[in-house]
């Protein structure tokens, strides 16, 4: 880009002129500090949203199991696939006395049987066999199979719904920010994951913000990432297009195209994308899909979709990655972030892929590290106030969904009650 | 199981087997338990040869690699695994960060290539 003529995304454009509705005050700490709020997230939101369990290549045979727990709605789920190839999602929990179904995170099973007292269940859900069945009292087993949830597919992504009664359908609720990535080629590039699980000592709100901002990439990865991010044009990493979607969001990532490689990074790149190189050379052409990219910058690095609530989806060129944060109470969170690759043909491309997977990994262990740190300080009481600004949109609009899905919440529980 | 010998091309990147380990965490934590010093050498001693150990590399296929091939990856694993503290942050853990312990990897494949 010429340095004469300045990028529209580069100029005083503020993102927050399009969302008037959002305001531009400054947001308390209160929330990610107080019991009470997170009692009605748990209930107002957790149990409410569509949530990410899995990806569909980690069930693809019939009686493959997989089990997500999701502490904060006080349930463990498990996804299956049917004799008849159907996905389908089930409280993990058995019908006799409540004993916790599947132990195993993952496995493949003609029966998912309780090692309480050995009731089995088939992969659809159904009670098929109860041992010393005549010692129970007229015990008729199509009553006591396993309870359903609600469970669909997006793009190769099974997500699960903890409401008995969904508001919406997934892609009601995905909307038009799922549709920006019609095209991206899941399937093929998610052959390869890399995954990586934490609990970071903060809450879910805090370690989401600290992710759907990249400001912060000049200061706190300046030893990771010292010229990948940022540029004499762009010097505090400002996204080349973001916007709204209801309650999502997806942003442009700049990415520096006169970053100069070290010389593990030039190694690696040669064998494919990876995650802190390759997508600064500016020759990456994603063409497809047209909502990746939208404004078809050169300067473009990553395109970042943000679900609410606490889902992360970023994509380029070869290679993508997700996080989830889940909270497991109002002071930790589950962390499970992954990276995707097609599968490596050679080992020279497997050996570009853990280049690139120790890179995203020592950037994250940045990033927690810092909401640690800020969490420890919140409950001082001595700021009263996250002050945000322009770049900082999507952590406000994040901020006032909460209030308003809470809001929401609240005045149709107190309408049941009276 | 990992072997003690390299491809013969590689024969002299044998005192440096220590560093052939098949995970994520097993390299992790040997990083982070050398000073900088001890990973400057590795990676100094790795550095020129891994042009021609990604030429090697490039040749096979995970699914039926010899195990000499999968301690050559190993090694260049390794090389991966330090490259960030030689060449980002001068010593062995990320400045300040997180602790790496407490980042749990998930498998080193999708699925165990037949070679192993």
């Amino acid at each position: 880009m010429s340095t004469t003529e300045k990028a529209v995304w580069l100029t005083d454009k503020r993102w927050h002129d399009d969302h008037p509705e959002l305001g531009t005050d400054p947001i308390p700490i209160a929330p990610y500090i107080s019991d009470e709020q997170f009692e009605l997230e748990r209930e107002h939101i957790f149990g409410k949203v569509w949530l990410p369990a899995c990806r569909v290549e980690v069930i693809p045979e019939p009686g493959d199991f997989y089990v997500k727990d999701v502490e904060v709605c006080r349930t463990s789920i498990v996804v299956t696939r049917g004799n008849d190839g159907e996905v389908r999602a089930f409280h993990n929990v058995c019908a006799h006395r409540g004993n916790k179904l599947a132990y195993d995170q993952s496995g493949n099973t003609k029966r998912l049987v309780c090692r309480f007292h050995g009731w089995a269940y088939d992969l659809e859900g159904a009670l098929r066999l109860v041992p010393d069945e005549d010692n129970w009292f007229d015990l008729d087993k199509s009553c006591h199979g396993l309870t359903p949830v609600a469970v669909d597919v997006w793009e190769g992504f099974v997500f699960i719904n903890l409401d008995p009664e969904p508001a919406h359908t997934l892609q009601e609720y995905l909307g038009e920010a799922a549709e920006t990535l019609d095209g991206y080629p899941f399937a093929e590039t998610s052959a390869q994951p890399y995954t990586f699980t934490t609990v970071f000592n903060a809450n879910w709100k805090l370690v989401k913000d600290a992710f759907q901002e990249v400001a912060h990439v000049p200061f706190q990865h300046h030893g990771s990432l010292p010229d990948g991010f940022v540029s004499k044009d762009n010097p505090y990493t400002h996204f080349i297009d973001m916007r709204l979607y209801g309650p999502h969001g997806r942003a442009s990532l700049f990415g520096n195209n006169q970053h100069v490689d070290t010389p593990a990074q030039a190694l690696a790149s040669a064998y494919g994308s990876t995650m802190v190189s390759s997508v600064f050379s500016g020759e990456s052409e994603v063409t497809e899909p047209v909502g990746v990219n939208p404004t078809r910058s050169p300067d473009w690095a990553f395109e970042m979709t943000v679900f609410f609530p606490s889902f992360f989806l970023a994509v380029t060129e070869g290679t993508y990655f997700t996080n989830q944060f889940l909270p497991l109470d109002i002071n930790r969170t589950l962390v499970e972030t992954t990276t995707y690759y097609p599968r490596p043909r050679t080992l020279a491309q497997r050996f570009s892929q853990e280049y690139s997977r120790v890179m995203f990994r020592d950037i994250f262990l940045e990033d927690g590290r810092q909401v640690e740190e800020t969490q420890s300080m919140l409950r001082s009481g001595a700021q009263s106030h996250f002050v945000l600004k322009d770049e900082e949109l999507f952590i406000r609009a994040s901020f006032r969904e909460v209030e308003r899905m809470i809001a929401a919440g609240v005045a149709t529980s107190g309408s049941r009650q009276d | 199981m990992t072997p003690n010998t390299l491809p013969d091309a590689f024969a002299d990147l044998g005192s440096w087997m220590e560093w052939s380990l098949p995970t994520m965490g097993e390299r992790s934590a040997q990083r982070q338990a050398c000073s900088i010093s001890d990973l400057e050498a590795f990676y100094h001693a790795m550095l020129p040869r891994m042009a021609d150990v990604l030429d090697f590399l490039a040749e096979i296929a995970p699914d039926d690699a010899p195990a000499e091939a999968m301690a050559l990856l190993h090694l260049a694993h390794s090389f991966a695994e330090v490259a960030p503290a030689v060449e980002c942050f001068g010593q062995p853990a990320v400045s300040y960060g997180y602790d790496v312990a407490r980042f749990i990897p998930g498998p080193e494949w999708a699925r165990e290539p037949s070679g192993q």
